[in-house]
């Protein structure tokens, strides 16, 4: 699903996001990515989602060159990811329902397809009964799970999570976690960036450490394919 | 390239045509709610767009009469012939007769000698000083009417009617009404200048008002980019905001210009009366309604493309 071969990026200014690393998640794992804050998590995530390209490296996205891929492609391989933000991103100009539908709005689903799953994905996080509600009434909480609602309710092929759970109690933070390995357990790729190590340990999944830009600890790869990364 | 890798998981494409439109219909809705959620803003917009172009309009309108009055002097230009004044008053009737048998002509009045002077007596108040005169001065004068048509059939048939070995002098007294064309012709260019001047300033007015409707929603202009909208999905509320802006502007622009021509209309009516001519003012037709709505539209749609492209691209997720 994801390929890393020796990415770097450095933003202008000559600061360096990530250097040099390599990584390959494979369709239907689920991966953590954990480092202190600075360490490169989010430029990761940025490069899979499209919104930075790498300096040097390759990036690739279902055997799709994410270093050449054109503009206009951009939108359409974006729908085969949802994405999930720390600070929502949601819409405070309309309610829950409109903001998890808006996905399949742009991708252009009839009516009352888009509402019936709007409503499977709300059911889904547990916020079916406050789909006429404004997102500004709603919970630190709620609001994410509303954010994730609308990351799944197109199902896409992969998950991505930067910082999900960093502004919220440690008991909301497993029940969004547990969401995650659900969507995994039916079949979606996940990848999610955090810090909180202790929720980590307990899900047992495969960690990504980075530190200062570089990949520090690497679970995914066994002791064969290690060598590739001196390449 | 990519497509094949990445599985398509969207709906069918049946569904996509039906969808698009039904996208379209959205947009239209959507920003016409824009709209009206943001009265004061929507109502100084389109009245500036209005006020804007009622000056053109207006202009428009303004030459539109003076042509129609113009028509009114063109049909009414007679030719008057002063006849050689050795000329008995029967030749003189027999000439009459023979220009009336022209077929440019639609029509003839004989002035004998007498009659005019007896006019000129009558009307100039110079009697006292006519009646000192030895022999009349004044020649047998015909008013030809010609049949309506073209400046230069007129001219020919007066060139015509000059050659006639009877007729001492043909005049046609179109110079002033030349020179009336002349100034009309001006007027015309200057109100195309004036016309094209506002419509740019109507686009800079609705590209401004759509720059700040995107500032105002980059928010949600960035996470629509994040979860795979296109640009064209994005780009269409803000061009429907400007055709919105466009038709309000120009249906108020109308209003103006008809609420200017009421508030006219009865003055001139009275100086109708006073000079007893048959003028009527004429208004925008149907036809003229539907280009200014249609201009106004299409100038918000440029507008607001203009707006659309210089700043969309500029917002990407970061």
């Amino acid at each position: 699903m994801i390929e890393f071969h020796n990415v770097t990026k450095r933003y202008e200014g000559g600061y360096e996001a990530l250097t040099n690393v390599s990584l390959q998640l494979a369709d239907g794992d689920m991966a953590f990515i954990t480092g202190h804050s600075g360490a490169g998590k989010s430029t990761l995530l940025k490069i899979v989602a499209l919104i930075e390209k790498p300096t040097r490296g390759q990036a690739l996205l279902n055997r799709i060159n994410l270093n050449t891929v054109s503009r206009h492609r951009i939108p359409y391989i974006r729908r085969n990811i949802g994405v999930i933000f720390q600070d929502h991103q949601l819409l405070f100009d309309r309610p829950v329902f409109d903001n998890v539908a808006l996905p399949l709005q742009i991708q252009g689903y009839r009516p009352q397809e888009v509402a019936k799953r709007t409503r499977a994905a709300l059911d889904k996080v547990g916020l079916l009964h406050k789909e006429k509600s404004m997102p500004i009434t709603l919970s630190g909480g709620e609001q994410q799970r509303v954010g994730i609602a609308r990351a799944v309710v197109h199902k896409p092929m992969l998950l991505l999570a930067d910082e999900p759970t960093g502004n919220l109690d440690p008991v909301l933070s497993r029940e969004i976690m547990q969401i995650f390995v659900e969507f995994n357990q039916v079949g979606v790729t996940v990848l999610v960036a955090s810090h909180d190590l202790g929720l980590i340990d307990e899900l047992d999944k495969p960690r990504l450490t980075l530190n200062r830009g570089q990949l520090i600890l690497n679970d995914l790869v066994d002791d064969a394919a290690e060598t590739d990364d001196g390449w | 390239m990519a497509g094949s890798n990445v599985k398509r998981r969207g709906p069918a494409t049946t569904n996509r045509i039906s969808a698009y439109l039904l996208h379209h219909l959205q947009s239209l809705i959507f920003s016409l709610g824009k709209i009206y959620q943001a009265p004061a803003t929507t109502i100084m917009t389109v009245a500036v767009i209005g006020i804007t172009l009622s000056l053109p309009g207006g202009f428009y309108l303004f030459l539109k009469n003076i042509d129609a009055m113009s028509g009114d002097f063109r049909s009414s230009s007679q030719i008057s012939l002063y006849l050689d004044l050795d000329l008995s008053e029967k030749r003189a009737r027999a000439v009459e007769k023979d220009i009336s048998g022209m077929e440019q002509v639609e029509s003839t009045r004989f002035i004998s000698r007498d009659q005019s002077l007896e006019e000129f007596r009558q009307n100039s108040g110079f009697g006292k000083s006519i009646d000192t005169l030895s022999s009349n001065p004044l020649p047998h004068t015909i008013i030809v009417e010609p049949i309506e048509a073209d400046t230069f059939a007129i001219r020919n048939l007066l060139n015509a009617l000059q050659a006639m070995p009877e007729v001492e002098i043909a005049k046609l007294d179109t110079e002033w009404l030349e020179r009336l064309y002349t100034i009309i012709e001006i007027a015309k260019r200057s109100v195309m200048i004036i016309t094209i001047l506002f419509a740019c300033a109507v686009l800079l007015i609705i590209g401004n008002t759509i720059r700040l409707d995107i500032q105002n929603r980059y928010q949600e202009i960035i996470v629509t980019k994040l979860i795979g909208a296109t640009d064209a999905f994005i780009r269409r509320p803000f061009l429907y905001g400007g055709v919105w802006y466009g038709l309000l502007g120009g249906i108020i622009s109308w209003l103006i210009v008809e609420i200017g021509y009421l508030a006219i209309s009865g003055p001139l009516e009275r100086l109708n009366l006073l000079y007893q001519s048959e003028l009527t003012l004429i208004t925008f037709s149907f036809h003229d309604f539907i280009i200014l709505i249609t201009s106004s539209t299409l100038l918000g749609l440029a507008g607001s493309w203009i707006a659309v492209a210089r700043h969309l691209n500029q917002i990407e997720p970061s």
